[in-house]
């Protein structure tokens, strides 16, 4: 048996939303009871108050990062079949920028957004509104921008590959940059509670 | 002594070591997606090779195509010359020693043919040493393509009956669709073989409706 199951078949399209529906579920709970369903706390990290976000995130990505790259390194997964996105450097970075002044203006990300909604948070639905009526002007406006939208095309491609350099490295170097990044999010923490009681 | 100290660092100092450690490890495993390296069970080979190699007839893709419906990446293994005279609609060229540096993935259905099945099983053999699930073997190859599909002999009597006739239409039919001919065994006795191959137009490409009309769009 090797995952993903879905692509080698183990299950069909029905099944599969029945999957996906229950991960879904848990990964709600787990973004509400992480405090992820409140704006304020989202915010917070760009005010570098409560970073409890980031860390959050950078933790499931060294895990699932170890996780992957050690199933698949013992045969219960095929890497090449987990799904990444091509990438068209230009546009993504755009847009990138786009996500990240809509995440503090808002406090929301669009999956945090919907778990804020579930606990009846006004502004998250405004904000989930704001993000579908986003969607129509993107879509309206394709047809302009479809030439920016599909440049700087560099295929599928990933760090490893790309610097020709080995996995488990760039492994090494995520995780002691998570660990440094942890460090410097508590030293922000703190330094900004310090000026805050000075004030 | 080493554990004793590690023992009485907080939690997510611990998680921090043991996450240093398994980066550290992770330099010396190698490519995870690992190609070329693997241990054959020889044994299992050999008893899947005797029941499993799924084989599927020429008649079977002709009809497949024509609907298209055809939901394979059809691979030809022949060299590149021989696949630009001729190949089955919808084919990719890729040679038999290119196949695992090929972007075949492990989830896909491939047949796989060249003259005759030789060299379609070698290259049966390598993908399943590598795990690939759904790979298919066109019997016969290109030689049974040619008999059965291009240049089909015809049986006919004077006074076919009903089923013979109807028989002989489609088979007809499904030639002409590839572009071959019917061979009348009464008119010479060659086997098909001297005729000529249907002229192809590079790119050698029917234009088929998408092979993968299931794939999905796939992200967040």
């Amino acid at each position: 048996m090797t995952a993903p199951f879905y692509k080698f078949g183990f299950f069909n399209d029905e099944i599969s939303l029945i999957i996906a529906f229950a991960i879904g579920i848990f990964f709600g709970l787990v973004l509400e009871k992480g405090g992820f369903g409140s704006a304020r706390m989202l915010a917070a990290q760009f005010y570098f108050t409560d970073m409890r976000v980031f860390k959050v995130m950078f933790t499931a990505i060294v895990t699932a990062m170890i996780g992957l790259f050690y199933l698949s390194w013992m045969g219960f997964l095929d890497l090449s079949l987990v799904y990444y996105g091509d990438t068209y450097l230009i546009p993504q970075i755009l847009g990138g920028l786009i996500l990240g002044v809509g995440f503090v203006v808002g406090g929301y990300c669009p999956g945090t957004s919907a778990v804020a909604i579930s606990t009846g948070r006004i502004d998250a639905i405004f904000y989930a509104l704001g993000g579908m009526f986003g969607i129509l002007v993107f879509g309206e406006l394709f047809p302009y921008i479809t030439e920016f939208f599909y440049s700087t095309y560099m295929g599928k491609i990933n760090l490893p590959t790309l610097l020709n350099i080995n996995y488990g490295f760039i492994m090494l170097l995520v995780i002691l940059m998570a660990i440094g990044g942890f460090t410097a999010a508590e030293w922000a923490e703190k330094a900004m509670l310090k000026k805050r009681e000075g004030e | 002594m080493i554990l004793k100290i590690f023992a009485e660092y907080p939690p997510r100092k611990r998680l921090g070591l043991v996450a240093i450690l398994l980066g550290l490890i992770s330099i010396f495993a190698g490519n995870p997606n690992g190609k070329t390296m693997t241990k054959i069970n020889a044994q299992e080979i050999s008893m899947i090779s005797s029941k499993e190699i799924t084989k599927i007839a020429v008649d079977e893709l002709a009809n497949d195509i024509i609907k298209s419906k055809f939901d394979y990446r059809l691979i030809d293994l022949r060299d590149a010359k021989d696949y630009s005279e001729y190949n089955i609609p919808s084919s990719e060229n890729i040679e038999v020693d290119q196949i695992l540096n090929s972007d075949l993935e492990r989830n896909e259905n491939i047949l796989l043919y060249s003259d005759n099945d030789i060299e379609s099983t070698q290259a049966w053999f390598l993908l399943k040493t590598q795990d690939y699930k759904g790979v298919n073997v066109l019997r016969g190859g290109i030689e049974s393509w040619k008999k059965e599909i291009l240049f089909p002999a015809c049986s006919c009597n004077k006074t076919p009956t009903i089923e013979q006739k109807h028989k002989h239409d489609k088979l007809l039919a499904i030639s002409k669709f590839f572009g071959g001919s019917m061979n009348l065994v009464s008119e010479n006795n060659t086997d098909g073989q001297n005729r000529k191959m249907p002229v192809i137009k590079t790119p050698a490409k029917v234009t088929l409706k998408k092979a993968n009309g299931k794939k999905k769009r796939e992200g967040c």
